[in-house]
């Protein structure tokens, strides 16, 4: 009893100290409450259904800043993790009557695999030519698609595999709650050694390979963790769609990828999981303006980024919070000195 | 304190504006129907026109009797945006049902986006009739789990199976005539077909069905479905002194492809299916050249395959200035599917529905709809196929116009007796291939 209580109060001497000190972290922290609570007072099967899509999304997302945002490895062809993983989960569950908890892990193991054999041949090329050599990865695979339509479904794609699970709710605690943890671990690897390595890798890969470090295995790394999360949300979405079809490989996927990164804020974790679920519901708001939709869409992406270049939420978080020039630490926006070393905040 | 009052007067207008849209939608009894469609897209709009019509005609009779009151149709439009996203479709039908509510849904057109599309409907048991995708999947599922499929039924087109089927016998027929009237002892044909997987199964089929009609296959072309330039192609086809290109196209090569030859005056007539030649436009698209093709097609001005098509047409065309296509046709499945038997039902009820129309037998402006079930006998929900129900048209254009050649005194068996829709003329070769094989 008495070591609960250690803990209860060590817990309330972080939330304290640590989580509620900076507005930031109360805005992940009611992110988290909200999305974990919220089926408890709504139960609308289509706000569900927008939610359980945005966190599967917002997995995409963030695993491509993984790669693009955190290593610099620019991947313009994001949608081939998406679509491998989709289709590995949708195959194993049709032909080796495998349930989703072990199709989705199976199909993210598979997009690990696609994301080794992009790496490798990509290992030499660097921002444009990567770019595009990136791009053109889905789309020979959506060739593979169409060439075996007896194995792949072809055009109409793999359909009628098992649901997620059998009630919306439960489809949606799944996809949220794998999505926090999965973001979660993203952000924990970024803020890791490995995370600072792929971040010098970014900014100056001579450098990094100067100081011994092997570049080409950490580059393979970022490839296989980003081609895992990505894979999971891949099988999330054809088990949650109950199809896993071309669409799941299309370029417009990749790119949607891109706007919804950049959107939120790239090298973050977090910028992108905020962009879809700012961007992906908002679509659906936008429905009462049918006619004019994609370009109110389009008006509000663009406006966003020509006045928060680094993203809505770099943005946010520069306007609220400040870092204390001695120590490092941040500190809300309003306060004179920092919370930890007392120096003054300009 | 002004700016206070304005704002406030502001927000009592903007108010009372949302009130009454609301108290206009609940305050009548009416029957709501989704029309799911890409709206940006001729096909969402083609749901969309259609459906239009079929609630103007029903609400200006007073509504649907259900039971003792009459209730009027309420449409509700869904962007499902299907060519460009998915998930985006899902979640329009999601709407469609939990926020708008509809009792009933009628549209969607790609296959991909109409399965998962199906699922959601099915899940919250609405009435969804297809009218689009004509996959075979979609009704299959209905035998597979009848219990779980059977509030999908399809409106339009009839399957794929049986698309091929009719752009086969149109291919016969013109063989037949070129036979006759040019006294060619065996007509070659080349098959074109656009690189897309739908095709596949149909170039296959072709291949087998062609010797079987006593034409030979001379080739296979496969020009890209985006293609503006096929002059290769045409060139190798004439080289290979094919009588008949068998068309096979849905995108947008369907334009140039007529539009050379045309310009080259290939000695090749063209039959099959080409998209693009079944829409008002294609004339001008192909600035004339594109005289003499031949597609299948749902609907033509002057066509009528019963006593209903005409009006139909006619309105459509009054009304919004073109021929109708095939996803028109929520127009039928509203006012002669959905309708009638929900005043047979007496309820709104989607079990009672359901039961009362995969029996029916009704007259739509394409002709007889009866639901077919398959060899073990479970419904399939799925349209049947051939004399006395829907048949498809083939049409032709001749000079400018598009005009209906088949069925023209077609047989379907040497006893049956003869099928001739009203308003069929005789299908015309190209004078340029008269000239060439004219003996």
């Amino acid at each position: 009893m008495d070591l609960i209580l250690f803990y209860f109060r060590k817990l309330l001497t972080i939330l304290k100290n640590e989580v509620l000190v900076l507005p930031y972290r109360i805005a992940v922290l009611l992110f988290f409450f909200i999305l974990l609570f919220l089926p408890l007072w709504m139960e609308d099967p289509y706000l569900l259904r927008i939610l359980t899509l945005t966190s599967i999304f917002a997995i995409l997302a963030a695993s491509w800043d993984l790669l693009s945002g955190f290593t610099g490895q620019m991947n313009f062809g994001h949608a081939l993790f998406f679509g491998v993983g989709a289709y590995g989960a949708a195959l194993l569950n049709k032909y080796a009557g495998i349930p989703p908890w072990g199709t989705i892990p199976l199909g993210a193991l598979t997009a690990v695999l696609a994301g080794l054999i992009i790496g490798i041949p990509c290992l030499r090329l660097r921002g444009t030519y990567l770019a595009l050599t990136t791009l053109a990865f889905p789309i020979i695979l959506l060739g593979l698609v169409f060439a075996l339509p007896g194995l792949t479904g072809g055009e109409l794609g793999i359909s009628g595999i098992t649901r997620l699970a059998k009630s919306r709710i439960t489809s949606y605690y799944i996809a949220v709650v794998v999505m926090l943890g999965l973001c979660t671990t993203m952000w924990k690897i970024t803020d890791s050694k490995t995370g600072i390595i792929f971040h010098a890798i970014r900014e100056d890969e001579l450098a990094v390979r100067a100081s011994g470090i092997n570049t080409t295995r950490y580059k393979l790394l970022a490839f296989s963790l980003s081609g895992f999360f990505a894979g999971i949300s891949g099988g999330l979405y054809a088990h949650f769609m109950r199809v896993a079809g071309p669409s799941t490989l299309e370029v417009s996927l990749s790119f949607q990828v891109v706007i919804w990164a950049v959107f939120g804020g790239i090298a973050t974790i977090y910028g992108p999981v905020g962009g879809v679920f700012l961007l992906f519901p908002l679509m659906e708001v936008l429905r009462f303006w049918q006619d004019y939709r994609i370009l109110m869409f389009a008006c509000i992406v663009l406006f966003t980024l020509l006045y928060m270049p680094d993203g809505l939420f770099r943005w946010l978080r520069e306007k609220t919070e400040k870092e204390c020039p001695r120590c490092k630490i941040r500190n809300v926006a309003f306060r004179d000195a920092c919370r930890i070393c007392t120096a003054p905040l300009d | 304190m002004e700016r206070w009052k304005k704002g406030m007067f502001m927000l009592a207008i903007i108010f009372l504006f949302f009130m009454s849209n609301v108290t206009l939608s609940f305050g009548q009894d009416v029957i709501k129907i989704g029309v799911i469609g890409p709206m940006k897209f001729v096909q969402g709009i083609g749901h969309w026109n259609g459906a239009t019509m079929a609630a103007e005609e029903i609400n200006a009779k007073g509504g649907i009797q259900v039971g003792s009151k009459k209730m009027k149709v309420e449409l509700v439009q869904a962007d499902s945006n299907e060519f460009l996203s998915i998930p985006d479709a899902t979640t329009a039908i999601e709407r469609l049902i939990t926020r708008d509510k509809v009792h009933y849904i009628v549209g969607g057109f790609r296959t991909e986006a109409v399965l998962a599309m199906q699922d959601i409907a099915m899940e919250h048991k609405k009435i969804f009739i297809g009218v689009g995708a004509a996959h075979d999947e979609l009704c299959l599922r209905v035998a597979r789990d009848y219990k779980t499929y059977k509030y999908w039924f399809r409106g339009s087109p009839f399957n794929s199976s049986f698309l091929g089927r009719t752009s086969f016998i149109h291919l016969g027929t013109v063989g037949a005539i070129l036979k006759g009237s040019l006294n060619i002892p065996k007509v070659k044909v080349a098959i074109t077909a656009e690189k897309a997987e739908w095709t596949e199964p149909m170039i296959k089929a072709a291949e087998t069905a062609i010797p079987g009609m006593g034409m030979e296959t001379v080739g296979i072309w496969r020009p890209s479905a985006v293609a503006t330039d096929v002059t290769a192609e045409l060139s190798a086809i004439q080289r290979s002194e094919a009588h008949i290109i068998f068309t096979i196209f849905s995108a947008s090569v369907g334009i140039p492809f007529a539009r050379q030859a045309g310009e080259l005056k290939i000695p090749a007539v063209q039959v099959g299916i080409n998209v693009e030649a079944q829409k008002d436009g294609f004339w001008q698209a192909t600035r004339g050249m594109g005289n003499y093709v031949a597609t299948m097609n749902t609907y033509a001005r002057g066509v009528e395959s019963n006593e209903l098509t005409k009006a139909f047409v006619d309105t459509y065309v009054k009304r919004f200035g073109e021929t109708p296509t095939y996803t028109a046709d929520t127009y039928a499945a509203i006012i002669y599917g959905l309708a009638p038997t929900i005043e047979q039902a007496g309820t709104l009820d989607a079990d009672k529905i359901v039961s009362l129309l995969e029996e029916r037998v009704y007259k739509t402006p394409s002709g007889t709809v009866k639901y077919m079930k398959d060899a073990q006998g479970r419904h399939l929900h799925e349209l049947t196929w051939g004399p006395g129900y829907l048949t498809a048209l083939g049409v032709q254009w001749q000079d400018g116009e598009l005009k209906g050649f088949w069925p023209n005194k077609w047989k379907v068996a040497p006893e049956a007796p003869e099928i001739t829709y009203k308003g069929m003329v005789p299908y015309k070769i190209p004078p340029w291939m008269i000239e060439k094989y004219k003996k």
